[in-house]
């Protein structure tokens, strides 16, 4: 750790701070355009049904409606993965689908014309089980999936992305083991990753073939491409993105908001907004994907997995756009968890007639692992093994490699975490308090308390691409031009950090363009943990490049060679004669020098967070508390300490820690109606149960970029939901398999209520 | 006889047309009807705010009573403004969030500086709410316990989990007023 | 929000005039969150015509004390029912049950007389339209019940019939407990009515035409021991599970009088009288408390999910007679 930064790993306010406080930042809602309509959704009371008419006649003569789109009159726009899901169908395929999007001239207007339009349905039966669906006679979905399953293939991660883990010989790894667990794992409760502001978006359509969208999401270059994808490349598209409130991942998905407001302006010639409801963007917006495994482990006496074979079952609700990547990526993730020489894992993805579900912090890996870390449980419970223990022994070590979700196997070049890992168990004092499995940690009249762990990694934090302008000005200021939206990480103020630092001006000097596509280069934007390494390395290249320029430029001006320069502030002098000195203004007059920067994609990295737990079972109700977290993590350098305190506290909520504890998106598998699509029976962390979170951050640095940074923030929820089941079944010394720990399935567990 | 009284009572209440509110300090008076620059009977003073004042500080995320994210002042008191009708708000003094600070001079109220110098969200959506919130505690009660700023702060939703940086900015706030007034 | 024409009433009979005009086709709005609620979601089978706003009538948020009866206006704040010093003194229960509702937020606009008429918070009976809703509900005359077999994890385990929506109201549940009554004024001039009997299996009993005017709470009530007990997921915004109001009169230990009322299990506020009677005239004892608790459960008829609120209210039952005499703060 170098300590001699100006900024990087210090305290620096954030950028967008004054605006955030005083309520002046602008998030999509905010923005006030002339000439606006507002759409609306018309949404299906069936889960599965075909549309045989739709007479609109009634809400068309309404005043104020300016267009009324359905099946019959939208464009034809199509994505998702494979690319069969259109905006609007003539089918219904869960409760809440889209059947008519409207435009009026105000909110009230489009929801009355809502109300005016009247759909006669086929009703079909519905499926909502995952293994229903696939049974011969089930239901179909669609044409193109026979039997409800997609193609596993994820297009966007290469030719041969991973669709299953499979490597040496399991039945060898069998016969090695001493011990062998088996069963059936879920973490299907489907929480929603419920970002505060709601899934939005303007769009203004000029004809013939031009289309602006004010996006709401992390990366307006990503979701440029996928508007192109969708609307074929001739049509120019300009996505442009402001504050974000929230995305957790969720927010890319947000096409279909995008494409009903397009396709209304497209049918107005006016802009259009399009906000979801809180409970639109609860019942019919993002969702985790469901997962099951049925299941096998193999491990030895000293905790060494020897093999893991099994059927890994993903749910994607009514579509999928990312449910594969997802898929590979856990796929990847399980490797990089446990070391493991020999893996048989098939997994199908089923598609059912509820709510999508997409990415989500966390993206495929928390899923699996929320199943898989309750079978590996079971091994060490008959080995008779600490699972910390097992955890760290098993988790990537330098030199380990994995088969990554491009296909392709890689060697981890990075920090061995052990250290973290251990000071981790320090931190919560894992010694004193693990009693051994199904042992309470301490029995207090009707309360029991338990611990748990688990852990989680991503090799995504070098992943895919990203680009940065920096424009240095001769007043010694610098621009940095990048697709980045602003969505809670302070990715942008960091960029700005970071170039400060390799420029040596002040924070202040530094601005950065709103991300806007018709401005801004390409880049992915912050997903999974990408930001520090990927998206902050071309930031950095971006510096570097300019500076080297104008050091160049100024060389001749100085009569020395570009490597004798040094420039700090808006000067440049002569290294070691700081007399001998110009201003950038005194170099380049009226000229301004920029620099690229680009990233290309490297998996050789992985992040790693391992989360402990603590929690109380009132054995007399069954309601669990959250007693501790303590999470630890290497992150190479810090670069900037609020934010990731930030980052990392947010283990809790945003279908995380919480996803075990209480959060749940409750289906009802007779009508297949959300019945709680509102916010106070979507159950979320108040102010009144904030547990003490320990964040242990050690600082070893990574050969990664220029400040040996690596980013941790994506995985923050993911560890935390099997830690609590464990803790909980060990506090109450019965077995718990389903999230979440409810007080109807404690009471059940302790045989106090006897089960359904 | 009865009837008669009853049409008083439509008249007057058709009479009802203005609704004179101060907001922020300032007096106004807004019409009542479906004009766009007017209000209807419907519209909950979040949407009046937002839409027809243009106040977008104020934000909406559950418009269910439950987030806290519309969260303004009225008569001091934190309330929700999306379940409020604005057509009930006759005579009423709020503030919002715009009205912390000094929007000429671009000076933060010591609360809003705090949250900045604790970094106290992420996102930010939720974060007018939020301080709209801890200003009608600490207007109530300058130096609050850590216990008094989460009950406080209870209806207010943050999904980023920035709630541990949200209490030590409004503790540090509240130490700070403490030391001016003292 | 659908539109509805908006009316400030000035006097209660002025109130109860326009409701009757109306002819069920009027709703009251007091701090308007749960209402509000019901129309932006568009849940009731007619959208009202008209919005009656009850605030502008002076004097229905006075809390006061007068010939050994506290009085309780119906406009009175849940945050200034949670504050008032002679309620926080006198009858705790009710304090407590008022800080136990929603949020300071929720608390600062809802009013006490609201919270005993908020409609179910069935999910079902609750669905809103804009998610395809509503849905067919016994309650609400539009169809069958889909609780019965649905997802019932909320819904009653005692004396559901046809519906198996609990009422909610913690106010409700503590004003049993405390034996209030309520005054209703109509057009025909005013009348009382115990808490317990004002609520009836699909609803309560006021007339189309009327309103709740205050809430009279007898003195012999005030000076009994009083436990409030709410068992919920999260302390803010979640409605109870299962709640306990009791009032325990004794005299050196042994228990001279009780009101036991359970809420959130049954459609209406659910009164122990089994449990009452099993400790009235017996010292509190740990024994004493579980047969009482188990009394008081005895005729729970549990729907498929929700088993477990039995177990959590013998538990609170039992704490809340226990708690009485060791007189444990929450
Ligand atoms: C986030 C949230 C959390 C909540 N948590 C709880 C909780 O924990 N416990 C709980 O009990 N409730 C809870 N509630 C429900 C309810 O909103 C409150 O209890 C509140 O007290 C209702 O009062 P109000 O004045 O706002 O009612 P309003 O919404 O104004 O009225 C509710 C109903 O009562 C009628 N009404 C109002 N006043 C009168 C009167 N004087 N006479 C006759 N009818 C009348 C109205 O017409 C309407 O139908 C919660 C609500 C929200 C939004
Ligand atoms: S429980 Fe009652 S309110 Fe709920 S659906 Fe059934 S009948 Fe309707
Ligand atoms: S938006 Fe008003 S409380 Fe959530
Ligand atoms: S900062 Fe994002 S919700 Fe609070």
């Amino acid at each position: 750790m170098i300590d001699s930064y100006r900024y990087i790993g210090k305290e620096t306010p954030r950028r967008d701070g004054a605006e955030v406080v005083t309520g002046s930042a602008e998030y999509v809602d905010d923005i006030r355009f002339t000439n606006l309509l507002y759409g609306e959704v018309l949404r299906s009371p069936h889960p599965h049904a075909r549309i045989k008419q739709i007479e609109k006649s009634k809400a068309e003569v309404l005043g104020g409606v300016e267009a009324i789109l359905t099946w019959e009159n939208v464009p034809d726009w199509k994505f998702g993965t494979p690319t069969i899901f259109r905006i609007l169908d003539r089918k219904v395929r869960f409760v809440g689908d889209a059947v008519a999007i409207i435009a009026a001239r105000t909110k009230d207007i489009a929801r009355e014309a809502a109300r005016l339009i009247e759909v006669e349905y086929e009703v079909l039966p519905p499926v909502f089980d995952m293994e229903a669906a696939m049974k011969p006679g089930a239901p179909q979905l669609y044409e193109e999936l026979p039997g409800n399953k997609l193609p596993l293939y994820a297009p966007v991660l290469g030719p041969k992305s991973l669709t299953e883990i499979v490597m040496g010989d399991v039945e060898k790894g069998f016969a090695e083991a001493d011990v062998i667990a088996e069963g059936t794992f879920g973490y299907e409760n489907i929480p929603n990753p419920l970002p505060p502001e709601p899934p939005s978006a303007v769009a203004l359509w000029q004809e013939p073939n031009k289309v602006t969208v004010w996006v709401s999401n992390q990366q307006v270059w990503l979701n440029r491409k996928i508007l192109s994808e969708i609307f074929g490349d001739n049509v120019e598209v300009r996505a442009i993105g402001g504050p974000c409130g929230g995305s957790y991942g969720s927010k890319v998905m947000s096409w279909q908001v995008q494409c009903y407001a397009a396709a209304l302006s497209k049918a107005t010639g006016k802009p259009v907004k399009v906000c979801f409801s809180k409970e639109e963007h609860l019942a019919a917006f993002v969702l985790r994907p469901e997962t099951r495994i049925h299941a096998r482990v193999g491990m030895k006496k000293d905790g060494t997995v020897t093999a893991i074979s099994g059927k890994w079952l993903l749910g994607t609700g009514y579509y999928s756009m990312t449910t594969q990547a997802q898929l590979s990526v856990g796929a990847g993730e399980a490797q990089i968890a446990v070391r493991c020489a020999n893996w048989d894992v098939k997994p199908t993805i089923v598609c059912t007639n509820r709510n999508a579900s997409g990415i989500v912090r966390g993206f495929g890996g928390q899923e699996l692992k929320c199943a898989l870390i309750p079978l590996l449980s079971l091994a060490m419970e008959k080995a008779d093994l600490d699972p910390f223990e097992v955890l760290k022994k098993n988790y990537l070590k330098p030199g380990d490699g994995y088969y990554w979700r491009d296909g392709n196997w890689y060697s981890y070049r990075g920090v061995d975490y052990t250290k973290a890992m251990e000071k981790g168990a320090q931190t919560f004092g894992w010694k004193a308090k693990w009693k051994g499995w199904l042992k309470p940690t301490a029995l207090n009249g009707t309360k029991r308390t338990g611990v748990g762990v688990g852990i989680h990694g991503n090799a995504d934090i070098g992943e895919d691409v990203s680009e940065a302008y920096v424009r240095l000005d001769p007043e010694g200021r610098a621009v940095i031009y990048s697709s980045v939206t602003e969505h809670g990480t302070g990715q942008r103020s960091n960029c700005i950090k970071v170039v400060a630092e390799v420029l040596q001006l002040p924070l202040e000097a530094v601005s950065i363009t709103p991300s806007d596509t018709l401005i801004t280069p390409v880049e992915w934007g912050p997903a999974g943990s990408r930001g520090t390494y990927a998206i902050l390395s071309a930031a950095i290249a971006a510096a570097e490049d300019a500076k080297q320029k104008l050091l160049q430029f100024t060389a001749p001006l100085l009569g020395v060679g570009m490597g004798d320069l040094e420039t700090e502030d808006g000067f440049i002098w002569v290294k070691n004669r700081p007399d001998n000195r110009i201003t950038w203004k005194d170099a380049l007059e009226l000229r301004t020098v920029l620099g690229h920067g680009r990233f290309n994609p490297d998996y050789s990295f992985a992040n790693c967070m391992m989360s402990f737990v603590e929690v109380e079972v009132d054995t007399e109700t069954g309601k669990v508390t959250l007693l501790r977290v303590v999470n630890a993590t290497d992150v190479g350098q810090i670069i900037d300490p609020p934010g990731i305190r930030g980052q990392l506290n947010g283990c809790l909520g945003t279908a995380g820690i919480d996803s075990a504890l209480f959060e749940e998106t409750v289906l009802d598998r007779a009508t297949g109606c959300v019945l709680n699509a509102n916010m106070i029976d979507y159950k979320w962390r108040t102010f009144s149960e904030l547990p003490p979170i320990d964040n242990v951050i050690m600082e070893t640095p990574f050969p990664s970029h220029r400040f040996g940074a690596v980013g941790i923030g994506e995985v923050a929820t993911s560890p935390g939901p099997s830690a609590v089941l464990m803790a909980t079944s060990n506090a109450i010394g019965v077995w718990l398999h389903e999230y979440p720990v409810t007080p109807q399935r404690v009471l059940e567990a302790l045989g106090k209520v006897g089960s359904k | 006889m009865e009837v008669k009284v009853n049409e008083q009572t439509r008249k007057k209440s058709e009479e009802d047309k203005h609704i004179s509110l101060v907001i922020n300090g300032n007096q106004y008076s807004l019409e009542v009807g479906y004009g766009s620059y007017q209000v209807k009977p419907s519209d909950t003073l979040a949407y009046t705010l937002r839409e027809t004042l243009g106040l977008t500080g104020t934000k909406v995320s559950c418009d269910d009573g439950a987030c806290g994210s519309c969260t303004v002042l009225m008569s001091s008191k934190a309330v929700p403004s999306c379940m409020i009708l604005t057509v009930e708000c006759a005579g009423k003094d709020i503030t919002t969030i715009e009205g912390l600070g000094d929007p000429k001079t671009g000076t933060l109220d010591p609360l809003q500086q705090s949250f900045v110098d604790h970094t106290a969200f992420q996102c930010g959506f939720c974060t007018p709410g939020m301080i709209m919130s801890a200003k009608a505690l600490l207007n109530e009660n300058p130096h609050p316990t850590e216990e008094e700023i989460k009950e406080a702060l209870s209806g207010n939703f943050c999904r980023c989990i920035s709630h541990y940086q949200v209490l030590e900015a409004v503790l540090a706030a509240s130490e700070k007023d403490g030391g001016d007034n003292d | 929000m659908r539109t509805f024409t908006h009316i400030n009433a000035h006097t209660v009979n002025e109130a109860c005039e326009l409701l009757g005009q109306y002819r069920g086709k009027a709703r009251l709005n007091a701090g308007g969150t749960d209402l509000l609620a019901m129309l932006k979601g568009d849940i009731w089978p007619e959208y009202p015509e008209a919005v009656i706003n009850v605030k502008t009538i002076p004097g229905l948020d006075s809390i006061t004390e007068n010939d050994n009866v506290l009085k309780i206006g119906a406009l009175a704040l849940l945050s200034d029912v949670a504050k008032s010093p002679t309620i926080k003194e006198k009858c705790g229960v009710l304090a407590k049950a008022a800080l136990s509702v929603g949020s300071p937020l929720i608390r600062n606009v809802a009013t006490i007389g609201g919270n005993l008429c908020q409609a179910p918070r069935c999910w079902y009976y609750r669905y809103p339209r804009r998610l395809g809703g509503p849905l067919p509900c016994l309650r609400k005359g539009t169809g069958p019940c889909l609780a019965v077999k649905g997802d019932n994890r909320y819904h009653a385990i005692l004396e559901g019939k046809g519906c198996f929506a609990v009422c909610t109201s913690d106010i409700a549940v503590a004003l049993a407990a405390l034996d209030a009554k309520i005054t209703i004024a109509g057009p025909k001039g005013e009348r009382s009515i115990s808490v317990v009997d004002f609520f009836q299996p699909l609803g309560n009993t006021l007339k189309i035409d009327e309103m709740i005017k205050d809430f009279q709470i007898p003195a012999t009530m005030l000076s009994m021991e009083q436990r409030f007990l709410k068992f919920t997921l999260r302390k803010p915004i979640d409605f109870a599970i299962v709640s306990v109001a009791a009032s325990i009169g004794l005299n050196n230990g042994v228990c001279t009088d009780a009101r036991i009322i359970l809420g959130a299990v049954a459609p209406m506020p659910f009164r122990a009288k089994a449990a009452e009677e099993k400790i009235v005239g017996q010292p509190i004892s740990d024994n004493v408390a579980a047969e009482a608790a188990e009394k008081a459960l005895a005729n729970a008829k549990p729907l498929s999910m929700n088993a477990y609120k039995v177990e959590i209210a013998k538990t609170l039952v039992r704490r809340a007679i226990k708690g009485s005499t060791a007189g444990l703060g929450e």
